[in-house]
């Protein structure tokens, strides 16, 4: 019975993370978007318009349920439920710190692949139920970005589970940092088993892995839809892509799916190649900094910074960047990303043969 | 009863109850998103058999790539044709349809033979891998055997697939090219 509590704790406290997270992420991201544009983002409502998103959820959650009357009644509002769904599940395998993790499997890096890909269904959904054309347009669109970018995410993970030799996310995680169970090399020549810290990460461990983080990163971004290549829901095009429709509470789970998926490819680049809950600071002589800085607390404390961190840029190069056209979106996933992608896998298949044994 | 037991029902009922509903329905897009539930609830069965690697792989697979690419088809198909094949008769039994009587009656003799033949009692085999403990746990690192076996047991099969695969994309790339001079 105390297991069936804990299984129902554990979700719901990952749900209250996630809204809380998405509160404050919005908030940022208005004040990221506010700095990058020379204003002040918003002011008015609370001190420095910290409860502005708090005024905003509650406003979208007064709202009327609004269904379009020629709208596929059961699709419509299923999708927000699907979409939101797929990506929290994808947060149960997820290690936080060394062995607080919800579920440890042995399959967690492929069981996250596999429940990402059903967004791209609750997209789907969402689009076809509408009964709108620019809905429709959008989750299209949505859905040949995801299935192409879906390539080089893959690849990018099969290059580091080739040196890691494991798809269990807390064992990829111990393997960067001082209680790793076996030695390991900072590129492969200078044993950093007992120092740690920022040179026992992933990529720093093999040269080629600081590559392919680039190409998950860049390729995480299609994933979750957001600019550059936000073309799914280029407003200037298509309203708002394949979410036109929606309002209210409905609205509000596509939104925290959004952040949410935002979250989760961050946390996961942070647990494959960023060291997971490992420290930054290495061990110099006697000033034992990676020992001193591991433990339950700092771990998800390192975690969540780093995640943050990630988050920030994906929010900074949004704010930076115009969007991509369609073409040349294709263009960077078909003739860059996967050929470099391959590469990286081929590197890290001779690595893994000839350095590391 | 317990959870396990009922999540397993759970789970077949599912999968049972979408596929009959998914076979009666009419309208084709909501079929499609049935057959989702579907295969999920076959993942879900997966799991039960301890066969994790399996349940993710048909989730990735077939709700990932294949029911997407069902979905496209079905959106990218001419509205009259899919109308024409919605147009059929609402008798449930007829004679077009005798291969699928014939299919379904065959189905259900053997089914009703193997049930009624069945002493009620663990199969031998199974006895034995108890006795010897040749049996795998839900924390077995299936994954790793699975590798291993691929790579040594059954390379050339696991090999001659993925030439296949290799053979079926060149093939779909080289029909979907522009003609250059044609």
């Amino acid at each position: 019975m105390a297991d069936l509590i804990v299984h129902i704790l554990v979700p719901i406290a990952i749900f209250t993370f996630i809204a809380a997270f998405t509160l404050f992420a919005v908030y940022a991201e208005r004040k990221i978007a506010g700095f990058v544009q020379d204003r002040l983002g918003p002011m008015e409502t609370g001190k420095f318009g910290l409860v502005q998103t708090i005024a905003d959820i509650l406003k979208l959650l007064q709202k009327e349920f609004i269904t379009p009357s020629a709208a596929d009644k059961i699709l419509f509002s299923i999708a927000p439920v699907v979409i939101f769904g797929a990506v929290f599940v994808g947060f149960s395998v997820i290690p936080w710190a060394a062995d607080f993790i919800p579920a440890n499997t042995h399959t967690g890096l492929f069981f996250i692949m596999a429940v990402v890909s059903i967004d791209a269904i609750g997209i789907l959904m969402a689009g076809w139920g509408s009964n709108n054309k620019y809905a429709l347009l959008g989750a299209v669109r949505a859905i040949a970005q995801m299935v192409s970018y879906e390539i080089p995410v893959g690849l990018s993970l099969i290059a580091v589970v080739m040196i890691t030799q494991t798809l269990n996310l807390n064992d990829i995680a111990y393997l960067q940092g001082i209680h790793a169970p076996e030695s390991i090399y900072f590129m492969g020549f200078w044993d950093v088993t007992q120092i740690g810290g920022i040179f026992a990460w992933h990529i720093f461990q093999a040269p080629h892995l600081l590559v392919v983080y680039v190409i998950f990163f860049i390729a995480s971004l299609a994933e979750c839809n957001r600019a550059p290549f936000d073309i799914p829901e280029a407003e200037s095009e298509l309203i708002g892509g394949f979410h036109t429709e929606y309002g209210g509470i409905k609205f509000a789970f596509l939104f925290l799916a959004e952040y949410a998926m935002m979250f989760l490819v961050a946390i996961l680049g942070v647990v494959l190649f960023l060291g997971a809950w490992n420290t930054p600071l290495p061990n110099i002589g006697s000033l034992r900094l990676a020992d001193w800085t591991t433990g339950m607390g700092w771990g998800i404390a390192w975690t969540v910074i780093k995640s943050f961190t990630i988050v920030g840029i994906q929010m900074w190069i949004r704010w930076t960047l115009p969007r991509f056209r369609a073409d040349q979106l294709m263009t960077l996933c078909w003739k860059v990303l996967i050929p470099l992608a391959f590469l990286c896998l081929a590197i890290s298949g001779l690595w893994r043969i000839m350095v590391m044994l | 009863m317990t959870i396990d037991v009922l999540l397993f029902y759970a789970f077949a009922t599912m999968a049972i109850g979408s596929a009959l509903l998914l076979v009666s329905i009419r309208n084709t897009a909501r079929a499609l998103f049935l057959l989702f539930i579907v295969l999920f609830a076959m993942a879900g069965l997966y799991l039960f058999a301890l066969a994790d690697f399996i349940a993710i792989t048909q989730i990735l697979v077939y709700v990932g790539g294949v029911l997407i690419l069902l979905i496209f088809a079905f959106m990218l198909s001419n509205k009259e044709l899919l109308h024409d094949l919605q147009r059929v008769s609402h008798r449930f039994i007829m004679i077009p349809r005798w291969q699928a009587l014939l299919l379904s009656a065959a189905f259900l003799s053997i089914m009703l033979y193997s049930f009624l033949s069945w002493s009620k009692s663990m199969p031998e085999w199974i006895e034995t891998a108890q006795m010897n403990g040749t049996v795998i746990s839900p924390a077995d690192n299936n994954i790793q055997a699975l590798g291993f076996r691929f790579m040594t047991q059954y390379v050339l099969p696991f090999e001659i697939i993925s030439i296949f695969l290799m053979m079926a994309l060149i093939g779909a790339a080289h029909i979907s090219r522009k003609e250059q001079n044609a």
